[in-house]
């Protein structure tokens, strides 16, 4: 994957755009590794990330869909853009674990958690522990947390991709963080804190 | 005191507060140890769930590594479709046109020859084995230049650049001609070769009454109204006359466009000629064959070869050594006539064919059909491959010339413009390049432009079909869409084209609107921007609403 400042390959995508099948080739060994990761954050199974990685590379090349992408904008962040689109697409079409639907999230209580707490859980939680909770949360959440955390989308992106409005995507947001922390053990302790 | 709560402390962090709010939370935050407690942990979850998505723990499966190979087999259809028309195309062009033209020519007895050595070997432009390794030198710079253009275009992107070393290309190629052309030319309105006067090499005689009574040891190129050749010319004749007469001698061939072309005298070799009427007098004797598009023709002389005529009448007195294959109105064979091999007549009326004539075998007749051509299966079938052949070679020059196709499709929503400049062009190119051929030097750059303005007549249709595509599904620039959109709108221009009575005027509209496109996108090109070279400014994504990049963060 291309790193953060690290120059995009913008020839091959310029030949991509063409078909050229080699220039399709080099973005494939660029940006693989990166949107399987992507796709293994944000789907349940590693044989679902598999497939998802496939699928959008085989979608993207068999409809050109390059043509869509915006080339005075990052490459990465649409590819990042596409790929969370298709896994969004993937578990709702499967409707596993569905979230709350968008006028649920209007009333999610905005507990106020104790902070030494929630400081003393960050503290001590590894990052494996982490993904392993990530493995255990609903979709929605899953998505939400892997498109802001792991491929920094803006919350335009976000809210487009989930299809919520964008006030939304911060309940969502703190509604995942929540289930993540339950996922941890900690988030029952951590809601019982209250306000001082 | 009141806390913030989790969701406004998120946002803070996240830098989707306006300003004024977020100045409040950095405020209270300065008062308040729990609440920066909690944006401390908030934002260290934040690294937390970076970092744990980060970490790499998965390397790319074998499975996807093999995908590569099967994308990109994926993609090769394509080409093997592409390759598939393209070959389908050559090959109904061949069986269709290229080799029906060379069964009847063989079959009327040009010496067992196929067309192209019938075009080069028994023609004008056959000028012995010392041009032909001029003409394999010329053949192998083209490729190598091909080579070097195709070389270049990855690594030079600049089209000015290109156009430099083209026009360089270009240039040598104009010097190599113009320095081995040593001939002669004389103009005037009375141009003579005096009897007494041998000329070595070619010659160009431009004027109004011109006599050839020399000798010349080369070729005669004669343009004029009143043409005589009375003297010896040892290479070939083309002539372009009101009235051409050959009384002498002309050991080579023919080659001439007249109003009246009369051959008295002897022809050594071939005449392939296009004119209103032609008359091969009884002392008039051809070496070689006869190919001709006429109104009328006489042959009293004699022919040593075959005839090839498509002509309004024939009227046969003389003597012919070969075959006839005549596609006409009405052929009339007299008494002394003598044709040693077989006669084929494609025509509206029976031949009238003396008794006293000599003929190896009767006259073939087949009356001409008129059958409209809409009636006509195949005439669709034919329509279809057309149709195939303008998507193909349209897709080729959209990928080729992407940017330029999308500019010309773009200037074709100029309409005024289009037309008239189409006009212009469609009528002043020619000229100018039959101007050009005239001028020796500019024979070149005449033959050039001619091929480019045919080649132009036919991406003109690909144009305004693109056009009209997008009138149907939405304007792109983009290139497969365009040809897609190309593809669609053709068809349509293509069905227009074939309604009877108006589809010829529809074409030849199309052809104009498309050329002034054309033009009109070559014209934009080739004027001077001030900013052509400047670099588009990064671009900025909008603030979302409520954003406070650069303002105030928690402690």
């Amino acid at each position: 994957m291309s790193a953060p400042g690290k120059t995009e390959p913008t020839e091959a995508i310029a030949r991509a755009r063409t078909g050229d099948a080699d220039a399709w080739g080099v973005l494939y060994r660029e940006y693989a590794s990166a949107i399987f990761r992507f796709c293994r954050r944000a789907l349940p199974t590693r044989e679902d990330a598999e497939d998802a990685t496939m699928d959008i590379f085989a979608k993207l090349m068999r409809d050109n869909r390059l043509l869509q992408y915006d080339q005075s904008r990052s490459f990465t962040a649409w590819l990042y853009k596409v790929a969370a689109n298709h896994c969004w697409d993937v578990l709702r079409r499967r409707k596993t674990r569905q979230d709350k639907e968008t006028d649920d999230l209007e009333n999610v209580p905005l507990e106020h958690p104790d902070p030494n707490q929630l400081d003393k859980l960050i503290e001590q939680r590894t990052s494996e522990e982490v993904r392993r909770a990530l493995d255990k949360l609903g979709a929605r959440a899953r998505m939400a947390l892997v498109m802001r955390y792991y491929s920094d989308m803006s919350y335009d992106e976000i809210a487009d991709a989930l299809g919520v409005r964008r006030a939304f995507v911060g309940v969502v947001l703190l509604r995942a963080r929540h289930e993540l922390r339950q996922a941890l053990g900690q988030s029952g302790a951590l809601a019982a804190g209250g306000t001082s | 005191m009141q806390h913030l709560d989790e969701m406004t402390c998120l946002m803070y962090i996240e830098r989707q507060l306006d300003r004024a709010r977020a100045q409040e939370v950095s405020a209270h935050t300065q008062d308040c140890a729990a609440c920066r407690t909690l944006l401390r942990a908030l934002e260290r979850e934040s690294r937390l769930l970076t970092r744990a998505m980060l970490e790499e723990e998965d390397a790319l499966p074998a499975r996807l590594a093999q995908f590569q190979e099967r994308a990109r087999r994926s993609m090769q259809w394509i080409w093997t479709v592409a390759f598939g028309l393209a070959a389908t195309g050559v090959y109904a062009l061949y069986s269709g046109y290229i080799e029906p033209w060379q069964r009847e020519l063989e079959q009327a007895g040009f010496g067992g020859s196929n067309l192209l050595s019938l075009l080069i070997f028994q023609g004008a432009f056959w000028k012995g084995w010392q041009s032909m390794i001029t003409l394999l030198e010329v053949l192998a710079l083209v490729t190598l230049a091909g080579f070097a253009v195709a070389f270049f275009r990855k690594r030079v992107r600049r089209g000015s650049a290109l156009a430099l070393m083209l026009a360089g290309f270009c240039a040598a190629l104009l010097l190599q001609p113009a320095s081995a052309m040593a001939s002669e030319t004389r103009r005037g309105d009375s141009v003579v070769v005096g009897p007494d006067e041998t000329i070595k090499g070619d010659i160009f005689l431009f004027g109004e009454r011109v006599r050839v009574d020399g000798t010349v040891d080369g070729d005669v190129f004669v343009f004029g109204h009143d043409v005589n050749v009375n003297g010896h010319v040892k290479g070939d004749v083309f002539g372009f006359a009101q009235q051409l007469r050959v009384n002498g001698q002309v050991d080579g061939n023919v080659r001439a466009s007249t109003n009246t072309l009369t051959i008295s005298g002897t022809v050594a070799k071939n005449v392939l000629t296009l004119d209103e009427a032609v008359n091969l007098e009884s002392s008039g004797k051809i070496g070689g064959s006869l190919t001709i598009f006429v109104e009328n023709l006489n042959l009293d002389g004699t022919l040593d070869k075959d005839l090839l005529i498509f002509a309004k009448h024939l009227a046969l007195n003389g003597k012919i050594n070969g075959a006839i294959k005549m596609k006409g109105d009405t052929l009339t064979i007299n008494s002394s006539a003598q044709v040693a091999g077989p006669i084929s007549f494609e025509g509206n009326k029976e031949p009238e064919v003396s008794p006293q004539a000599k003929l190896v075998s009767p006259v073939d007749f087949h009356k001409m059909e008129h059958k409209p051509r809409y009636m006509e299966g195949h005439y669709y079938v034919w329509q279809v491959i057309w149709l195939a052949a303008f998507v193909l070679f349209g897709l080729v020059l959209f990928q080729l010339m992407p940017r330029f196709a999308a500019d010309a499709v773009a200037s074709a929503e100029r309409y005024g413009a289009s037309f008239g400049l189409g006009v212009l062009v469609f009528f002043g190119v020619p000229i100018a390049a039959i101007i050009a051929c005239v001028t020796v030097v500019g024979l070149f750059v005449g033959l050039a432009s001619f091929f480019v303005w045919y080649a132009a007549l036919y991406f003109a249709q690909i144009i305004v079909g693109a056009l009209v595509g997008q009138w149907l599904m939405g304007r792109t620039r983009e290139t497969w869409p365009l040809i897609g959109r190309m593809a669609v709108g053709l068809i349509i221009v293509r069905l227009a084209t074939v309604i009877p009575g108006v589809g010829g005027w529809i074409k030849f509209g199309v052809i104009l609107w498309g050329l002034g496109a054309i033009s009109l996108a070559l014209y934009d090109r080739f004027q001077p921007t001030l900013a052509a070279n400047t670099p588009s400014a990064p671009y900025t994504s909008p603030l979302p609403p409520n954003t406070t990049v650069g303002g105030m963060q928690p402690a």
